[in-house]
Protein backbone atom coordinates (compact mmCIF):
# COMPACT_ATOMS: atom_id res chain seq x y z
CA UNK A 1 0.00 0.00 0.00
CA UNK A 2 3.15 2.39 0.81
CA UNK A 3 4.07 1.78 -2.78
CA UNK A 4 0.50 2.39 -3.89
CA UNK A 5 0.58 5.82 -1.83
CA UNK A 6 3.98 6.86 -2.85
CA UNK A 7 3.41 6.65 -6.70
CA UNK A 8 0.20 8.45 -6.31
CA UNK A 9 1.93 11.48 -4.54
CA UNK A 10 4.65 11.87 -7.31
CA UNK A 11 1.42 11.42 -9.60
CA UNK A 12 -0.42 14.93 -7.29
CA UNK A 13 3.05 16.67 -7.29
CA UNK A 14 3.20 16.21 -11.24
CA UNK A 15 -0.22 17.19 -12.32
CA UNK A 16 0.09 20.19 -9.40
CA UNK A 17 3.22 21.35 -11.21
CA UNK A 18 1.82 21.38 -14.52
CA UNK A 19 1.77 24.69 -16.30
CA UNK A 20 -1.45 24.01 -18.10
CA UNK A 21 -3.38 24.12 -14.18
CA UNK A 22 -3.06 28.33 -14.65
CA UNK A 23 -4.80 28.54 -18.00
CA UNK A 24 -7.52 26.47 -16.31
CA UNK A 25 -7.76 28.98 -13.23
CA UNK A 26 -7.77 31.42 -15.60
CA UNK A 27 -10.22 30.28 -17.68
CA UNK A 28 -12.57 29.19 -14.44
CA UNK A 29 -11.90 32.94 -12.87
CA UNK A 30 -13.44 34.52 -16.42
CA UNK A 31 -16.40 32.54 -16.00
CA UNK A 32 -17.00 33.50 -12.55
CA UNK A 33 -16.28 36.91 -13.34
CA UNK A 34 -18.61 36.87 -16.53
CA UNK A 35 -21.02 35.49 -13.56
CA UNK A 36 -20.93 39.02 -12.07
CA UNK A 37 -21.80 40.97 -14.45
CA UNK A 38 -24.39 38.88 -16.11
CA UNK A 39 -26.43 38.51 -12.90
CA UNK A 40 -27.91 41.40 -12.98
CA UNK A 41 -29.57 41.28 -17.04
CA UNK A 42 -31.73 38.64 -15.60
CA UNK A 43 -35.04 40.13 -13.84
CA UNK A 44 -35.81 37.68 -11.01
CA UNK A 45 -33.61 34.67 -11.10
CA UNK A 46 -30.57 36.40 -9.83
CA UNK A 47 -29.46 33.47 -7.36
CA UNK A 48 -30.37 30.83 -9.55
CA UNK A 49 -28.42 32.06 -12.72
CA UNK A 50 -25.42 32.71 -10.47
CA UNK A 51 -25.47 28.58 -9.69
CA UNK A 52 -26.28 27.88 -12.91
CA UNK A 53 -22.73 29.69 -14.10
CA UNK A 54 -20.75 28.53 -11.03
CA UNK A 55 -21.60 24.81 -11.19
CA UNK A 56 -21.25 24.65 -14.87
CA UNK A 57 -17.99 26.27 -14.88
CA UNK A 58 -16.52 24.12 -11.67
CA UNK A 59 -17.78 21.43 -14.41
CA UNK A 60 -15.73 22.47 -17.87
CA UNK A 61 -12.63 23.64 -15.50
CA UNK A 62 -12.62 19.93 -13.92
CA UNK A 63 -13.28 18.47 -17.41
CA UNK A 64 -10.26 20.27 -18.68
CA UNK A 65 -8.17 19.31 -15.93
CA UNK A 66 -9.00 15.85 -17.16
CA UNK A 67 -9.11 15.64 -20.73
CA UNK A 68 -5.69 17.94 -20.89
CA UNK A 69 -3.71 17.75 -17.39
CA UNK A 70 -4.86 13.92 -16.28
CA UNK A 71 -4.47 12.64 -19.59
CA UNK A 72 -0.91 14.01 -19.95
CA UNK A 73 -0.33 12.32 -16.47
CA UNK A 74 -1.33 9.20 -17.46
CA UNK A 75 0.30 8.70 -20.56
CA UNK A 76 3.61 10.36 -20.18
CA UNK A 77 5.03 7.42 -18.13
CA UNK A 78 4.41 5.45 -21.69
CA UNK A 79 5.08 7.79 -24.22
CA UNK A 80 8.55 8.77 -22.55
CA UNK A 81 8.97 5.41 -21.82
CA UNK A 82 9.98 6.34 -18.26
CA UNK A 83 7.25 3.38 -16.94
CA UNK A 84 10.15 0.92 -17.47
CA UNK A 85 12.26 2.56 -14.86
CA UNK A 86 8.60 2.32 -12.91
CA UNK A 87 8.30 -1.57 -13.11
CA UNK A 88 12.04 -1.71 -12.26
CA UNK A 89 11.09 -0.98 -8.39
CA UNK A 90 8.62 -3.87 -6.95
CA UNK A 91 5.41 -2.49 -8.29
CA UNK A 92 2.73 -4.58 -9.62
CA UNK A 93 1.04 -3.22 -12.47
CA UNK A 94 -2.25 -3.53 -10.50
CA UNK A 95 -0.80 -1.07 -7.71
CA UNK A 96 0.47 1.11 -10.83
CA UNK A 97 -2.99 1.68 -12.23
CA UNK A 98 -4.36 2.29 -8.42
CA UNK A 99 -1.77 4.80 -7.77
CA UNK A 100 -2.04 6.22 -10.88
CA UNK A 101 -6.07 6.99 -10.14
CA UNK A 102 -5.47 8.05 -6.69
CA UNK A 103 -3.02 10.38 -7.41
CA UNK A 104 -4.82 12.00 -10.45
CA UNK A 105 -7.72 12.17 -8.52
CA UNK A 106 -6.51 13.69 -5.15
CA UNK A 107 -4.94 16.40 -8.10
CA UNK A 108 -8.72 16.69 -9.57
CA UNK A 109 -9.88 17.45 -5.83
CA UNK A 110 -7.71 19.90 -4.67
CA UNK A 111 -7.82 21.73 -7.99
CA UNK A 112 -11.45 21.89 -7.70
CA UNK A 113 -11.60 22.80 -4.12
CA UNK A 114 -9.44 25.89 -4.73
CA UNK A 115 -11.49 26.62 -8.06
CA UNK A 116 -14.71 26.06 -5.18
CA UNK A 117 -12.88 29.01 -3.06
CA UNK A 118 -13.12 31.36 -5.85
CA UNK A 119 -16.55 29.62 -6.58
CA UNK A 120 -17.75 30.62 -2.67
CA UNK A 121 -16.44 34.34 -3.24
CA UNK A 122 -19.00 34.75 -5.97
CA UNK A 123 -21.61 33.50 -5.28
CA UNK A 124 -21.35 35.16 -1.66
CA UNK A 125 -20.94 38.67 -3.57
CA UNK A 126 -23.79 38.19 -6.25
CA UNK A 127 -25.87 37.41 -2.88
CA UNK A 128 -24.34 40.59 -1.56
CA UNK A 129 -25.02 42.55 -4.60
CA UNK A 130 -28.81 41.35 -5.01
CA UNK A 131 -30.24 40.12 -1.55
CA UNK A 132 -33.59 40.08 -2.53
CA UNK A 133 -33.04 37.36 -5.03
CA UNK A 134 -31.84 34.54 -3.64
CA UNK A 135 -34.74 33.07 -1.23
CA UNK A 136 -34.56 29.69 -2.49
CA UNK A 137 -30.85 29.52 -2.46
CA UNK A 138 -28.93 27.12 -0.16
CA UNK A 139 -25.89 25.79 0.58
CA UNK A 140 -25.82 22.53 1.72
CA UNK A 141 -27.54 21.83 -1.54
CA UNK A 142 -24.98 23.89 -3.50
CA UNK A 143 -22.38 22.51 -2.03
CA UNK A 144 -23.78 18.70 -2.46
CA UNK A 145 -23.94 19.69 -5.85
CA UNK A 146 -20.35 20.60 -6.10
CA UNK A 147 -19.34 17.55 -4.96
CA UNK A 148 -21.27 15.31 -7.50
CA UNK A 149 -19.60 17.66 -10.19
CA UNK A 150 -16.50 15.77 -8.34
CA UNK A 151 -18.09 12.36 -8.33
CA UNK A 152 -18.37 13.17 -12.22
CA UNK A 153 -14.99 13.82 -12.86
CA UNK A 154 -13.71 10.65 -10.54
CA UNK A 155 -15.65 8.82 -13.26
CA UNK A 156 -14.48 10.60 -15.96
CA UNK A 157 -10.48 9.67 -14.36
CA UNK A 158 -11.84 6.18 -14.71
CA UNK A 159 -12.50 5.96 -18.25
CA UNK A 160 -9.48 8.14 -19.10
CA UNK A 161 -7.08 5.33 -17.25
CA UNK A 162 -8.86 2.61 -19.00
CA UNK A 163 -8.41 4.04 -22.45
CA UNK A 164 -4.86 5.19 -21.87
CA UNK A 165 -4.04 0.92 -20.89
CA UNK A 166 -5.90 0.41 -24.28
CA UNK A 167 -4.57 2.73 -26.87
CA UNK A 168 -0.68 3.06 -27.74
CA UNK A 169 -1.93 7.16 -28.11
CA UNK A 170 -2.67 9.51 -25.80
CA UNK A 171 -4.65 10.95 -28.70
CA UNK A 172 -7.09 7.94 -29.12
CA UNK A 173 -7.35 8.55 -25.51
CA UNK A 174 -8.41 11.72 -25.24
CA UNK A 175 -10.69 11.39 -27.85
CA UNK A 176 -12.58 8.12 -26.71
CA UNK A 177 -12.73 9.71 -23.25
CA UNK A 178 -14.35 12.65 -24.93
CA UNK A 179 -16.73 10.47 -26.57
CA UNK A 180 -17.54 8.60 -23.55
CA UNK A 181 -18.34 12.01 -21.49
CA UNK A 182 -20.25 13.03 -24.39
CA UNK A 183 -22.88 10.16 -24.72
CA UNK A 184 -23.01 9.85 -20.98
CA UNK A 185 -24.39 13.40 -20.39
CA UNK A 186 -26.78 12.94 -23.41
CA UNK A 187 -28.10 9.10 -23.06
CA UNK A 188 -30.70 10.19 -20.71
CA UNK A 189 -32.20 12.66 -23.00
CA UNK A 190 -31.86 10.56 -25.92
CA UNK A 191 -33.04 7.23 -24.53
CA UNK A 192 -35.91 8.78 -22.83
CA UNK A 193 -36.64 10.48 -26.29
CA UNK A 194 -36.80 7.26 -28.42
CA UNK A 195 -38.94 5.83 -25.88
CA UNK A 196 -41.12 8.87 -25.64
CA UNK A 197 -44.05 9.26 -28.36
CA UNK A 198 -42.86 12.54 -29.22
CA UNK A 199 -40.79 11.60 -31.85
CA UNK A 200 -42.36 12.52 -35.36
CA UNK A 201 -40.08 9.72 -37.63
CA UNK A 202 -40.24 5.89 -36.85
CA UNK A 203 -37.14 4.66 -35.03
CA UNK A 204 -35.51 1.52 -36.67
CA UNK A 205 -35.75 -0.72 -34.05
CA UNK A 206 -31.79 -1.77 -34.22
CA UNK A 207 -30.89 1.79 -33.52
CA UNK A 208 -33.41 1.57 -30.22
CA UNK A 209 -31.66 -1.87 -28.93
CA UNK A 210 -28.27 -0.05 -29.50
CA UNK A 211 -28.93 3.04 -27.64
CA UNK A 212 -30.65 0.63 -24.52
CA UNK A 213 -27.52 -1.78 -24.62
CA UNK A 214 -25.11 1.75 -24.55
CA UNK A 215 -26.96 2.95 -21.89
CA UNK A 216 -26.22 -0.11 -19.63
CA UNK A 217 -22.58 0.11 -21.00
CA UNK A 218 -21.65 3.65 -20.51
CA UNK A 219 -22.35 5.55 -17.33
CA UNK A 220 -25.32 7.56 -17.14
CA UNK A 221 -23.74 10.90 -16.27
CA UNK A 222 -27.59 12.99 -15.21
CA UNK A 223 -27.43 10.92 -12.31
CA UNK A 224 -24.71 12.98 -10.65
CA UNK A 225 -26.39 16.23 -12.05
CA UNK A 226 -27.82 18.11 -9.58
CA UNK A 227 -27.42 21.54 -10.85
CA UNK A 228 -31.42 22.21 -11.27
CA UNK A 229 -31.55 21.22 -7.64
CA UNK A 230 -28.65 23.49 -6.60
CA UNK A 231 -30.39 26.43 -8.88
CA UNK A 232 -33.49 26.58 -6.92
CA UNK A 233 -32.73 24.89 -3.48
CA UNK A 234 -34.58 21.91 -4.25
CA UNK A 235 -34.12 19.20 -1.47
CA UNK A 236 -32.19 16.39 -2.77
CA UNK A 237 -33.40 13.11 -1.41
CA UNK A 238 -31.00 10.71 0.39
CA UNK A 239 -31.88 7.83 -2.24
CA UNK A 240 -31.05 9.45 -4.79
CA UNK A 241 -26.76 10.48 -3.41
CA UNK A 242 -26.82 6.84 -2.14
CA UNK A 243 -27.77 5.43 -5.75
CA UNK A 244 -25.23 8.20 -6.90
CA UNK A 245 -22.23 7.59 -4.76
CA UNK A 246 -23.31 3.60 -5.19
CA UNK A 247 -23.05 3.89 -8.76
CA UNK A 248 -20.24 5.78 -9.50
CA UNK A 249 -18.29 3.41 -6.97
CA UNK A 250 -18.62 0.50 -8.09
CA UNK A 251 -18.45 1.50 -12.06
CA UNK A 252 -14.99 3.33 -10.94
CA UNK A 253 -14.26 -0.41 -9.40
CA UNK A 254 -15.23 -2.04 -12.54
CA UNK A 255 -13.25 0.33 -14.82
CA UNK A 256 -9.90 0.15 -12.77
CA UNK A 257 -10.28 -3.89 -12.62
CA UNK A 258 -10.81 -3.91 -16.68
CA UNK A 259 -7.53 -1.34 -17.02
CA UNK A 260 -5.23 -3.73 -14.73
CA UNK A 261 -6.69 -6.25 -16.85
CA UNK A 262 -5.57 -5.03 -20.26
CA UNK A 263 -2.55 -3.40 -18.41
CA UNK A 264 -1.15 -6.94 -17.79
CA UNK A 265 -1.56 -8.19 -21.05
CA UNK A 266 0.24 -5.25 -22.56
CA UNK A 267 3.83 -5.53 -23.52
CA UNK A 268 6.09 -2.05 -23.53
CA UNK A 269 9.23 -1.74 -25.67
CA UNK B 1 18.03 49.26 -44.08
CA UNK B 2 17.41 47.43 -40.51
CA UNK B 3 15.65 50.50 -39.41
CA UNK B 4 13.44 50.79 -42.89
CA UNK B 5 12.10 48.03 -42.12
CA UNK B 6 11.33 48.51 -38.65
CA UNK B 7 9.41 51.45 -39.47
CA UNK B 8 7.56 50.00 -42.60
CA UNK B 9 6.65 47.67 -39.72
CA UNK B 10 5.31 49.40 -37.13
CA UNK B 11 3.51 51.96 -40.14
CA UNK B 12 1.77 48.39 -41.11
CA UNK B 13 0.81 48.42 -37.67
CA UNK B 14 -0.54 51.97 -37.21
CA UNK B 15 -2.06 52.32 -40.34
CA UNK B 16 -3.52 48.54 -40.05
CA UNK B 17 -5.05 49.40 -36.52
CA UNK B 18 -6.81 52.79 -37.82
CA UNK B 19 -8.67 50.80 -40.55
CA UNK B 20 -9.36 48.15 -38.51
CA UNK B 21 -11.12 50.47 -35.70
CA UNK B 22 -12.88 52.30 -38.86
CA UNK B 23 -13.72 48.55 -40.17
CA UNK B 24 -15.00 47.63 -36.65
CA UNK B 25 -17.62 50.09 -36.42
CA UNK B 26 -18.72 49.50 -39.86
CA UNK B 27 -19.09 45.72 -38.83
CA UNK B 28 -21.32 46.86 -35.95
CA UNK B 29 -23.19 48.90 -37.47
CA UNK B 30 -24.20 46.20 -40.26
CA UNK B 31 -24.73 43.44 -37.53
CA UNK B 32 -27.04 45.62 -35.75
CA UNK B 33 -29.17 46.39 -39.13
CA UNK B 34 -29.33 42.70 -39.66
CA UNK B 35 -30.33 41.57 -36.65
CA UNK B 36 -32.99 44.40 -36.54
CA UNK B 37 -34.66 43.56 -40.05
CA UNK B 38 -33.68 39.20 -39.89
CA UNK B 39 -36.32 37.19 -39.45
CA UNK B 40 -37.13 35.39 -36.73
CA UNK B 41 -34.51 32.88 -35.64
CA UNK B 42 -35.21 29.42 -34.92
CA UNK B 43 -35.52 27.36 -31.68
CA UNK B 44 -34.73 24.22 -30.99
CA UNK B 45 -37.30 21.80 -29.85
CA UNK B 46 -37.00 21.01 -26.59
CA UNK B 47 -36.12 17.37 -27.08
CA UNK B 48 -33.18 18.37 -28.81
CA UNK B 49 -32.40 21.19 -27.19
CA UNK B 50 -31.99 18.81 -23.75
CA UNK B 51 -29.61 16.65 -26.00
CA UNK B 52 -27.59 19.68 -27.03
CA UNK B 53 -27.15 20.99 -23.79
CA UNK B 54 -24.53 18.19 -22.98
CA UNK B 55 -25.74 18.12 -19.31
CA UNK B 56 -25.94 22.16 -18.59
CA UNK B 57 -29.12 22.82 -19.32
CA UNK B 58 -29.67 24.98 -17.21
CA UNK B 59 -26.87 27.39 -18.23
CA UNK B 60 -28.54 26.46 -21.17
CA UNK B 61 -32.34 27.82 -20.39
CA UNK B 62 -30.33 30.86 -19.17
CA UNK B 63 -28.37 31.76 -22.67
CA UNK B 64 -31.81 31.23 -24.22
CA UNK B 65 -33.88 32.85 -22.11
CA UNK B 66 -31.08 35.71 -22.80
CA UNK B 67 -31.67 35.58 -26.25
CA UNK B 68 -35.46 35.40 -26.32
CA UNK B 69 -35.07 38.84 -24.11
CA UNK B 70 -32.69 40.18 -26.15
CA UNK B 71 -34.74 39.53 -29.19
CA UNK B 72 -38.05 41.06 -27.61
CA UNK B 73 -36.14 44.12 -26.07
CA UNK B 74 -34.40 44.93 -29.98
CA UNK B 75 -38.24 45.04 -31.28
CA UNK B 76 -39.40 47.24 -28.48
CA UNK B 77 -36.33 49.66 -28.66
CA UNK B 78 -37.11 50.44 -32.10
CA UNK B 79 -40.64 50.41 -31.85
CA UNK B 80 -41.30 48.04 -34.41
CA UNK B 81 -44.50 45.57 -34.32
CA UNK B 82 -43.81 42.22 -34.03
CA UNK B 83 -45.36 39.83 -36.70
CA UNK B 84 -47.33 36.63 -35.75
CA UNK B 85 -43.79 34.59 -36.92
CA UNK B 86 -41.89 36.82 -33.67
CA UNK B 87 -44.93 36.07 -31.23
CA UNK B 88 -44.56 32.40 -32.26
CA UNK B 89 -40.68 33.07 -31.66
CA UNK B 90 -40.95 34.21 -28.03
CA UNK B 91 -43.62 31.68 -27.39
CA UNK B 92 -41.16 28.46 -28.81
CA UNK B 93 -38.17 29.97 -26.98
CA UNK B 94 -40.58 30.45 -23.65
CA UNK B 95 -41.50 26.68 -23.73
CA UNK B 96 -38.01 25.31 -24.95
CA UNK B 97 -36.65 27.39 -21.70
CA UNK B 98 -39.27 25.96 -18.97
CA UNK B 99 -38.95 22.50 -20.56
CA UNK B 100 -34.68 23.00 -19.91
CA UNK B 101 -35.89 24.20 -16.03
CA UNK B 102 -39.09 24.22 -15.68
CA UNK B 103 -38.70 25.51 -12.03
CA UNK B 104 -37.06 28.99 -13.94
CA UNK B 105 -39.11 31.85 -12.52
CA UNK B 106 -38.32 34.20 -15.34
CA UNK B 107 -39.43 33.28 -18.33
CA UNK B 108 -42.79 32.26 -16.49
CA UNK B 109 -43.59 35.77 -15.45
CA UNK B 110 -42.45 37.19 -19.14
CA UNK B 111 -44.97 35.13 -20.80
CA UNK B 112 -47.58 35.81 -18.35
CA UNK B 113 -47.12 39.48 -18.63
CA UNK B 114 -46.47 39.76 -22.84
CA UNK B 115 -48.86 37.31 -23.95
CA UNK B 116 -51.73 38.36 -22.19
CA UNK B 117 -51.94 42.30 -22.15
CA UNK B 118 -49.75 42.78 -25.89
CA UNK B 119 -51.02 39.84 -27.76
CA UNK B 120 -53.93 38.27 -25.63
CA UNK B 121 -52.70 35.45 -26.58
CA UNK B 122 -54.52 33.19 -23.13
CA UNK B 123 -53.73 29.75 -24.12
CA UNK B 124 -50.59 30.06 -24.51
CA UNK B 125 -49.71 32.33 -21.60
CA UNK B 126 -52.25 30.09 -18.88
CA UNK B 127 -50.30 27.05 -20.50
CA UNK B 128 -46.71 28.22 -19.83
CA UNK B 129 -48.46 29.74 -16.03
CA UNK B 130 -49.46 25.81 -15.58
CA UNK B 131 -46.36 23.75 -16.24
CA UNK B 132 -45.20 26.52 -13.79
CA UNK B 133 -47.75 25.79 -11.44
CA UNK B 134 -46.91 22.15 -11.84
CA UNK B 135 -43.29 22.56 -10.59
CA UNK B 136 -42.60 25.65 -8.85
CA UNK B 137 -44.98 23.99 -5.94
CA UNK B 138 -43.89 26.07 -3.32
CA UNK B 139 -44.40 29.67 -5.31
CA UNK B 140 -48.38 31.14 -4.65
CA UNK B 141 -47.51 33.51 -7.96
CA UNK B 142 -47.74 31.18 -10.87
CA UNK B 143 -51.56 29.97 -9.84
CA UNK B 144 -52.21 33.30 -9.09
CA UNK B 145 -51.65 35.10 -12.17
CA UNK B 146 -53.44 31.95 -13.37
CA UNK B 147 -56.35 32.91 -11.25
CA UNK B 148 -56.22 36.41 -12.53
CA UNK B 149 -56.15 35.40 -16.25
CA UNK B 150 -59.13 33.88 -16.02
CA UNK B 151 -60.83 36.08 -14.03
CA UNK B 152 -60.01 39.45 -15.79
CA UNK B 153 -59.45 38.37 -19.37
CA UNK B 154 -61.72 34.92 -19.86
CA UNK B 155 -64.12 35.88 -17.60
CA UNK B 156 -64.20 32.33 -15.90
CA UNK B 157 -65.26 33.10 -12.14
CA UNK B 158 -65.11 29.44 -10.98
CA UNK B 159 -61.88 28.25 -12.91
CA UNK B 160 -60.51 31.97 -11.49
CA UNK B 161 -61.05 31.35 -7.68
CA UNK B 162 -60.10 27.33 -8.40
CA UNK B 163 -56.56 29.10 -9.01
CA UNK B 164 -56.88 31.33 -6.49
CA UNK B 165 -57.63 29.11 -4.19
CA UNK B 166 -54.35 27.03 -4.87
CA UNK B 167 -52.30 30.22 -4.80
CA UNK B 168 -53.36 31.16 -0.85
CA UNK B 169 -52.61 27.43 -0.21
CA UNK B 170 -48.99 27.71 -1.04
CA UNK B 171 -46.57 29.33 1.65
CA UNK B 172 -45.81 33.18 2.32
CA UNK B 173 -49.04 33.98 -0.32
CA UNK B 174 -51.19 37.14 0.88
CA UNK B 175 -53.74 37.09 3.45
CA UNK B 176 -56.14 38.87 1.34
CA UNK B 177 -56.06 35.76 -1.51
CA UNK B 178 -58.90 33.83 0.29
CA UNK B 179 -61.06 36.16 1.08
CA UNK B 180 -60.33 37.43 -2.95
CA UNK B 181 -60.85 34.09 -3.61
CA UNK B 182 -64.25 33.42 -1.43
CA UNK B 183 -65.64 36.49 -3.44
CA UNK B 184 -64.83 35.42 -6.87
CA UNK B 185 -66.20 32.29 -6.65
CA UNK B 186 -70.02 34.16 -4.94
CA UNK B 187 -69.95 36.29 -8.11
CA UNK B 188 -68.87 33.10 -10.28
CA UNK B 189 -72.22 31.00 -8.74
CA UNK B 190 -70.54 29.27 -6.64
CA UNK B 191 -70.88 30.11 -2.98
CA UNK B 192 -70.82 26.57 -1.54
CA UNK B 193 -67.29 26.51 -2.58
CA UNK B 194 -66.56 29.51 -1.34
CA UNK B 195 -68.26 28.32 2.28
CA UNK B 196 -66.12 25.01 2.09
CA UNK B 197 -62.83 26.56 0.45
CA UNK B 198 -63.61 29.26 3.76
CA UNK B 199 -63.98 26.43 6.23
CA UNK B 200 -60.65 24.64 5.05
CA UNK B 201 -58.48 27.74 5.45
CA UNK B 202 -60.56 28.64 8.58
CA UNK B 203 -59.55 25.25 10.59
CA UNK B 204 -55.44 25.88 9.59
CA UNK B 205 -55.37 30.04 10.62
CA UNK B 206 -53.69 30.34 13.60
CA UNK B 207 -53.99 34.49 13.53
CA UNK B 208 -57.04 35.59 15.79
CA UNK B 209 -58.23 38.46 13.47
CA UNK B 210 -57.26 36.73 10.33
CA UNK B 211 -59.79 34.09 11.61
CA UNK B 212 -62.24 35.78 12.85
CA UNK B 213 -62.91 38.16 9.69
CA UNK B 214 -62.80 34.71 7.94
CA UNK B 215 -65.62 33.21 10.10
CA UNK B 216 -67.75 36.45 9.37
CA UNK B 217 -66.90 36.16 5.52
CA UNK B 218 -67.95 32.40 6.36
CA UNK B 219 -71.29 33.43 7.72
CA UNK B 220 -71.94 35.79 5.03
CA UNK B 221 -71.82 33.29 2.47
CA UNK B 222 -73.98 30.59 4.23
CA UNK B 223 -76.72 33.37 4.45
CA UNK B 224 -76.60 34.01 1.04
CA UNK B 225 -75.99 30.46 0.13
CA UNK B 226 -79.17 29.28 1.93
CA UNK B 227 -81.42 32.02 0.78
CA UNK B 228 -80.37 31.25 -2.54
CA UNK B 229 -81.28 27.64 -1.77
CA UNK B 230 -84.90 29.10 -1.05
CA UNK B 231 -85.36 30.97 -3.88
CA UNK B 232 -84.30 27.68 -6.22
CA UNK B 233 -86.96 25.84 -4.14
CA UNK B 234 -89.48 28.75 -4.78
CA UNK B 235 -88.56 29.31 -8.56
CA UNK B 236 -89.32 25.86 -8.91
CA UNK B 237 -92.81 25.18 -6.98
CA UNK B 238 -94.20 28.68 -8.62
CA UNK B 239 -92.60 28.97 -12.26
CA UNK B 240 -91.34 32.06 -11.70
CA UNK B 241 -88.32 33.96 -9.35
CA UNK B 242 -89.66 35.89 -6.27
CA UNK B 243 -89.96 39.56 -6.54
CA UNK B 244 -88.40 40.56 -3.26
CA UNK B 245 -86.85 39.37 -0.70
CA UNK B 246 -89.97 40.20 1.83
CA UNK B 247 -92.27 37.56 -0.67
CA UNK B 248 -89.89 34.66 0.24
CA UNK B 249 -90.57 35.44 3.85
CA UNK B 250 -94.30 36.17 3.34
CA UNK B 251 -94.91 32.84 1.64
CA UNK B 252 -93.29 31.05 4.45
CA UNK B 253 -90.64 30.15 1.96
CA UNK B 254 -87.79 30.81 5.25
CA UNK B 255 -88.81 31.96 8.74
CA UNK B 256 -86.39 34.34 9.25
CA UNK B 257 -83.70 36.16 7.47
CA UNK B 258 -80.13 34.92 8.36
CA UNK B 259 -78.63 37.71 9.97
CA UNK B 260 -76.13 39.74 7.05
CA UNK B 261 -72.23 40.23 9.63
CA UNK B 262 -71.74 42.97 7.49
CA UNK B 263 -74.77 44.81 8.50
CA UNK B 264 -76.35 45.05 5.12
CA UNK B 265 -79.36 43.95 3.85
CA UNK B 266 -79.93 40.92 1.80
CA UNK B 267 -80.77 41.84 -2.21
CA UNK B 268 -82.26 40.05 -5.08
CA UNK B 269 -80.46 40.63 -7.93
CA UNK B 270 -81.77 40.95 -11.28
CA UNK B 271 -79.79 37.68 -12.56
CA UNK B 272 -81.26 35.60 -9.50
CA UNK B 273 -78.57 36.08 -7.07
CA UNK B 274 -78.42 37.09 -2.95
CA UNK B 275 -76.19 39.90 -2.13
CA UNK B 276 -76.53 42.41 0.39
CA UNK B 277 -76.06 46.59 0.35
CA UNK B 278 -73.06 45.98 2.32
CA UNK B 279 -71.37 44.34 -0.41
CA UNK B 280 -69.67 41.97 1.95
CA UNK B 281 -67.81 44.91 3.05
CA UNK B 282 -67.15 45.44 7.08
CA UNK B 283 -68.37 49.27 7.12
CA UNK B 284 -65.12 51.55 8.42
CA UNK B 285 -65.04 51.63 12.54
CA UNK B 286 -66.25 54.99 13.66
CA UNK B 287 -64.28 56.85 15.96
Amino acid sequence: MNRVWALSVITYKEGIRNRSLFGILAFALFVLGLNISVAGFFMREVGKVTVDMNLSALTFSGLLLVFFVALHLMAKDIDKKTIQLVFSKPLSRGEYILGKYLGILFFVVVSLLALAVFSIATVSLVRGLYPNYFAGFSWPIFFTAGCFVLVQLAVLCAILILFSTVTTSSFASLIFTVCVYLVGVTIEDVLFYIQSGFRTEAISPVVQEVVKVVSYILPNFSMWDFKLEAAHGLAIGAERIGLGLGYAAVYIVVLLALATLFFQRREFN
Amino acid sequence: MAARKLFVLILIVFVGAGVHVGLSRKVWENRQEVRRTTQTGYVFPSQFARILALGHKGLYADYLFLNTLTFFGERQMYRENLTKEDWDYLVAGLDTVTDLDPYFLDPYVLGASLLTWDIRRFDDANRLLEKGTRHRTWDWRLPYYLGFNHFYFLKDYNKGAEYLMEASRRPQSPSFLPTLAARLSYYGDQARTGILFLMALISQTKDERLRNSLLIRKQALEGAALIEERIERFRKERGRAPGDINELLKEGYIEQLPEEPYGGKWLILPTGRVFSTSKFVAPPKKK
